[in-house]
């Protein structure tokens, strides 16, 4: 083996958990936060434009239309460099949440609507007729009906914004990303700096596939 | 219990219902026949709200529950006045329309307990004397999906009848349904029947109208043509396009 080998291998094995223990501690709950208040955020949205609520039917398309029309990058930075011009200053942490909360709640709001739409008419019809309000039918017979077919669009969801964590390294952010930046720094390897955090996100997203999986099975034997 | 004033219905420039006047008293079995198209179900979904009438007046027991004008609601009824008047009405559907999500059990108790609020046991215990009633008390802990279609109308009846409705509306409740599956929903209904219920039936079970109906009731494109006791609708029929429908299908 070549002395360049090894020293290669060397930088690898040491930036190895490093970069997990950054993904671990800042990747993952990033995504976790942001994905949970994202489908909140979802959930009212979806919820007001199916229900119909004025004016909140329409606040709720102007939103879905503004964040699915700007790069997400962008949005981070008017949060994070745009914001503090104004007088409102968000630490990177908060101004990620904010920025990926507002993505996963606008993509997953057209899910999560496509999902209660597909559940049969009758289903609403059989409520109404026994006196059910629709608020009470969406809680009891639409959305556990929906689930399963919001399940495999919402992982996908989930998976994307694994990856589109990344985007927080260029607000500073310190995630793993931005660890194999810094490590990239210091040791002029790009290429292979780089391809072991591909790997180790590609690690991430192959333990979400098995729960996709999983969970696909158990909603589909619940019955429904 | 339930009276219908010149009441219009169009779905844009169709027609579907046009100046139907009916009325039907407590304890009366009333068929609705007449060819598909006729507006027979929409003459039903409009004494619930499933749709709305373009003119006249719906009375539900007394209440006014519906009164229109070119389109436009000139009741000032709550939503919640409106359910409640809905709720003194039980539906069957064609497509049984169960909750999937839900055991048949569960079917039945959900609708007494979230709107009604009564106590879980209490509702448990009715529900179970019901699915007795239909005959399937050995099914409650299946899910909808495993029941036949048979099965399944009769665990309809049964969650409709969970409400204590004071009249039962069926749309076509053997239509889908494979023939052999017919007669154990006819049944219940003829139990139903006999014990005295305000049923209003849009069928195409002729056999079932002659039986159980007090009177009949021939539509066609949107119209009630004629209205009669069984045997006079079915033996005598007055109008051209009444005897053209029954020598087509009887």
């Amino acid at each position: 083996m070549s002395d360049n080998t090894v020293r290669i291998a060397g930088i690898l094995v040491d930036s190895f958990f490093p970069l997990l223990k950054a993904g671990l501690l800042y990747t993952v709950p990033l995504t976790i936060i942001s994905f949970v208040l994202g489908l909140f955020v979802a959930f009212i949205t979806a919820t007001v434009r199916i229900l119909d609520i004025k004016p909140f039917a329409k606040i709720a398309e102007f939103y879905v239309w503004i964040i699915r029309g700007t790069p997400l990058l962008v949005q981070l930075f008017i949060i994070f460099y745009g914001l503090p011009s104004l007088g409102i200053t968000i630490d990177a942490f908060i101004s990620a949440i904010i920025g990926f909360t507002l993505s996963v709640g606008a993509y997953s709001s057209e899910i999560i609507r496509a999902a209660i739409l597909s559940v049969s008419k009758g289903q609403w019809e059989a409520a109404h007729a026994l006196g059910i309000s629709k608020k009470q039918a969406l809680i009891h017979i639409i959305v556990p009906q929906a689930i399963k077919f919001a399940i495999p669009p919402l992982s996908n969801s989930f998976i994307s914004l694994v990856k589109d964590t990344s985007l927080a390294a260029s607000i500073t952010y310190t995630e793993m990303f931005r660890v194999a930046q810094q490590i990239t720094a210091r040791t002029y390897e790009p290429l292979w700096m780089y391809t072991e955090v591909a790997v180790i996100y590609l690690m991430f997203c192959t333990v979400l596939n098995i729960l996709q999986t999983k969970m696909e099975i158990l909603f589909e034997r619940s019955g429904n | 219990m339930i009276k219908m004033e010149n009441v219009n219905k169009s779905f844009g420039k169709l027609e579907v219902l046009k100046n139907i006047n009916l009325e039907v008293k407590q304890g009366e079995v009333v068929c609705i026949i007449g060819p598909s198209g006729s507006g027979k179900s929409t003459l039903l979904r409009s004494l619930n709200h499933l749709e709305r009438i373009t003119d006249g007046r719906v009375y539900i027991d007394g209440e006014l529950l519906d009164e229109r004008k070119n389109d436009k609601d000139i009741t000032n009824l709550s939503p919640e006045s409106i359910s409640k008047i809905c709720s003194e009405l039980g539906m069957v559907f064609q497509r049984f329309n169960l909750f999937s999500n839900k055991t048949v059990l569960e079917n039945v108790t959900l609708a007494p307990i979230i709107v009604k609020k009564v106590h879980k046991t209490e509702s448990t215990e009715y529900a179970l004397e019901l699915l007795e009633k239909v005959g399937l008390s050995d099914k409650k802990d299946e899910y909808p999906s495993n029941l036949s279609g048979g099965q399944q109308q009769r665990v309809a009846i049964a969650r409709a009848l969970a409400m204590k409705p004071k009249i039962m509306l069926f749309d076509e409740p053997t239509s889908a349904l494979d023939p052999e599956l017919v007669s154990e929903v006819l049944d219940v209904m003829k139990e139903l029947a006999k014990e005295g219920m305000t049923m209003i039936v849009v069928t195409h079970e002729m056999g079932f109208a002659k039986e159980v109906a007090n009177r009949i009731i021939f539509m066609d494109k949107g119209e009630i043509i004629e209205e009669g006791k069984p045997e006079s609708i079915f033996n005598n029929p007055k109008e051209v396009r009444t005897k053209a429908f029954l020598s087509k299908i009887l």
